[in-house]
């Protein structure tokens, strides 16, 4: 007779795949119950279009990562509530340090100066600033 | 008077001689020893929660979606009320069974294994 520890692993292997697909099988019923259920009930309606999304986002991602469209469309480049933006914001308004008309694209390069400079080069520090500075 | 001889003689008479009957008791013995696991594999209540771990791990890597996709394209071949489970059983089985990840096959392989290691240990 063959070694007995081959014979119980060889068994416990066919066993194991019975059960095995005894347990698959049974969720394979359990699936194709709630299928059946849910189409005999029409709950995919919901489902339909969903796929559609999906689909769609799938597509305008793949149109985002492809290379050969980023040069050439970025200045119609649409977001996604379909507006488009120009690559210098529009708006003019005051600034409220100097109280000039300011386009909004150009606000940040001119804090910096206006801030900045004033009139001298740098703003002059106040005593709580150096005093704080000093302390470190 | 009816005199019943229904009773039959297990043995030489109707069996061929020796290796057949060794055969057909060694698959005897076999069946049994499959209904004695399933029945402890019930009663120890591991057999649910192996179908529970079986059923999380197909879910998580998208086999029930794809099953269920399947189940409906054909549904909407057929229309909604055209369809029974037993077609979708059939419709679904062989797909099914192929795409089993095989990680999950092996995990599941495994615990079954391993409570058959432990119960005829016993």
């Amino acid at each position: 007779m063959s070694a007995p520890d081959e014979d119980n692993s060889s068994d416990h292997t066919q066993l194991a795949s019975h059960f095995f697909g005894e347990l698959l099988d049974s969720v394979i019923m359990d699936v194709a119950s709630e299928c059946h259920r849910i189409a005999r009930l029409g709950l995919d309606r919901n489902l339909d279009d969903e796929e559609e999304e999906l689909r769609l986002s799938a597509q305008a991602r793949a149109k985002v990562a492809d290379p050969s469209n980023s040069e050439a469309n970025s200045k119609y480049v649409v977001d996604i509530f379909g507006q488009t933006h120009p690559a210098v914001a529009n708006e003019i308004f005051d600034c409220m340090n100097c109280g000039r008309s300011i386009v909004a694209g150009r606000f940040a390069p001119h804090l910096e100066k206006c801030m900045g400079k004033g009139r001298k080069a740098r703003v002059k520090s106040t005593r709580s600033s150096t005093a704080a500075a000093q302390n470190r | 008077m009816l005199v019943r001889l229904g009773f039959k003689m297990r043995g030489s008479i109707k069996r061929p001689p020796t290796p057949d009957a060794e055969e057909e008791e060694e698959e005897d013995r076999e069946a049994t020893l499959e209904q004695i696991i399933n029945i402890k594999l019930i009663s120890s209540g591991e057999k649910e929660r192996l179908k529970e771990v079986l059923r999380e791990r197909l879910n998580e890597c998208g086999w029930k979606d794809e099953m269920k996709s399947l189940c409906r394209s054909y549904t909407r071949k057929k229309g909604r009320n055209n369809v029974s489970v037993d077609e979708l059983v059939h419709l679904i089985t062989p797909k099914g069974r192929a795409a089993v990840p095989d990680s999950v096959k092996a995990e599941l392989l495994q615990r079954i294994r391993s409570f058959l290691l432990h119960s005829t240990a016993l």
